[in-house]
């Protein structure tokens, strides 16, 4: 039972991590049908600008979690409207390819920037807490409150405010929302923006539990997708479902089957649903 | 007032979709625009929300219209109810609605107004405000295209074949409420295939014949000419 509850514990700490960055690719996906292979990568950003955040302007863990925040919302930004913007009417074979050569990028110019080493992020929050016989370190705490708090946060926005229905209006008809005076390419940029946002507040949560490097995108973004194909393509809850799916199965799997075989039961897993429900667990529309 | 010069609309290389057409809506008429399937009726009707580009000129009440972004366009006055409704099917009908006011949104009692209006216009859409507008039936859709356009307190209100697909008898409750619009003082544009249902609400009418308009006159008339009737009445 303990053994039970302690894996239950590392399923969700893992499942936050993975709600918060399959969520801004289900929403970049549902709104704009991009596949962001790059979204990985504006994660392990994020991770590195809140570690510089830390380390070197010393402004505190929250505050460098905001920075990281902030600054990626802008990459995000600055994305759609270099790189993906001008496809909108292209070929999706394009669009892909465009994505793929973001992630590319942003992989070259985090090795050269900040070296192919493995980094330690400090967390002021690195205490155990005993509970009922059960151990958990208060990042853990915090990664699971954190997440919880941003996703209901995103709820909250997209379903009880008119901006918030702005995206789904897009993502539902976009010829709809521009007659009724919504500007689809500004409803994209805030869309890209979230969505990085969240990517990096999902690496500023996790990179003190796991390490930091150029390539801790790559695990990420594969997970990401397995769980947003799992979910229905763009489905919001859906992504979290997903998440916590994955999650699970993994730290479940590794725990009483066998540890070695982790990711091969965790994605066994997901083709079993998929056998079931071919087009996920919420798929949209027909 | 609504003034149309020399409107041009090209797609790519093919022969234009509109070429010279010169239109009127004056205060408070209702126009209708006829034409066959492909005569250029929707993309006069694109033309004028900002949504492709077109040559020539539109003006609305006074200012040059032809260059300006959809959101300008609705905030100035003009919003459209688009071919095959175009509504956002997963939202509720109460949230399709709200959008209909996005570019007015900061006028919070303009837009329960609004909301009101639109109930009390169409009583069934009161009793669907919280389903998919997805899961109505083609004539309630119908309705809710016609409130979201109607939400945005339109001066003059674009309408393209709204009673395309439905039953005789709700093409007539339509129309019947097109007319209402119409005679609370705002002005209609309203491009249909089903001449004689919009000729009886109709002031005037154009017809469009592969981009040009091939006729115009008020209603009485074109329902008695004999291409209209030969063409579009079937007589
Ligand atoms: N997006 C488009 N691309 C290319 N040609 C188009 C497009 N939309 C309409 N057309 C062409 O423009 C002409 C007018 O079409 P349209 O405005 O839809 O007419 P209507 O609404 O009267 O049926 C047709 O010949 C049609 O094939
Ligand atoms: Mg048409």
């Amino acid at each position: 039972m303990h053994l039970f509850f302690q894996e239950l514990l590392n399923g969700l700490v893992v499942g936050s991590l993975y709600a918060l960055v399959a969520l801004g690719l289900a929403l970049v996906y549902g709104t704009m049908q991009i596949p962001n292979f790059a979204h990985g990568h504006l994660y392990m950003l994020g991770a590195y600008v809140a570690f510089f955040g830390v380390t070197v302007a010393h402004v505190g863990y929250w505050p460098a979690m905001l920075l990281a925040i902030v600054v990626l919302a802008l990459v995000g930004v600055v994305l759609e409207r270099l790189v993906f913007r001008p496809l909108r009417n292209a070929p999706e074979v394009n669009t892909i390819i465009a994505a793929v050569g973001v992630l590319f990028f942003l992989q070259t110019l985090a090795q050269v920037w900040f070296g192919g080493d493995y980094r330690v992020f400090p967390t002021p929050y690195d205490k155990v807490v005993h509970f009922a016989g059960l151990v958990a370190t208060q990042q853990q705490l915090i990664v699971i409150a954190a997440a919880a708090v941003l996703m209901v946060a995103l709820f909250w926005f997209l379903k009880r405010t008119l901006t918030g229905a702005t995206i789904e209006a897009v993502a539902q008809n976009r010829a709809g929302a521009a007659l009724v005076g919504i500007d689809p390419n500004r409803v994209s940029m805030m869309v890209f923006a979230i969505s990085a946002g969240l990517a990096a507040a999902a690496a500023t949560l996790i990179a003190s539990i796991s390490l930091i490097s150029p390539s801790m995108g790559f695990t990420v973004i594969l997970k990401a997708f397995a769980i947003i194909v799992l979910g229905g393509m763009g489905s919001v809850p859906g992504a979290i479902i997903g998440a916590y799916i994955l999650a699970f199965a993994e730290s479940f799997g590794g725990t009483y089957i066998s540890s070695n075989y982790q990711d091969a039961i965790a994605f066994g897993v997901l083709v079993l649903i998929l056998t079931f429900k071919p087009t996920g667990l919420f798929a949209k529309g027909t | 007032m609504l003034e149309i010069k020399n409107l041009g609309v090209r797609y790519g290389a093919a022969s234009p979709a509109l070429e010279g057409v010169d239109l009127t809506v004056r205060p408070g008429e209702c126009v209708t625009l006829l034409g066959a399937n492909g005569s250029g009726k929707t993309s006069l009707f694109c033309a004028l929300s900002g949504l492709i580009p077109s040559t020539g000129q539109i003006r609305f009440e006074e200012r040059e219209i032809g260059r300006m972004r959809p959101a300008a366009i609705v905030a100035l006055g003009i919003a459209q109810c688009p071919e095959g409704r175009q509504l956002f099917p997963d939202l509720s009908v109460e949230k399709n609605l709200r959008l209909g006011a996005y570019v007015g949104r900061r006028d919070r009692r303009g837009t329960e107004a609004a909301l009101e209006r639109v109930c009390t216009l169409f009583p069934d859409v009161r009793d669907k405000l919280r389903s998919p507008a997805g899961a109505l039936s083609g004539g309630q859709q119908q309705m809710v295209a016609i409130g979201r356009a109607l939400m945005a307190r339109p001066k003059l209100l674009l309408l393209d074949e709204p009673s395309l697909g439905l039953a005789p008898k709700l093409v007539e409750a339509t129309l019947d409420a097109v007319a209402e619009i119409n005679r609370a003082g705002t002005m209609v544009l309203l491009a249909e295939q089903n001449a004689y249902a919009a000729l009886s609400i109709a002031h005037r009418g154009y017809v469009l014949a592969n981009g040009r308009v091939v006729l115009e006159g008020s209603a009485s008339a074109l329902q008695q000419n004999e291409l209209v009737k030969k063409a579009f009445i079937g007589a």
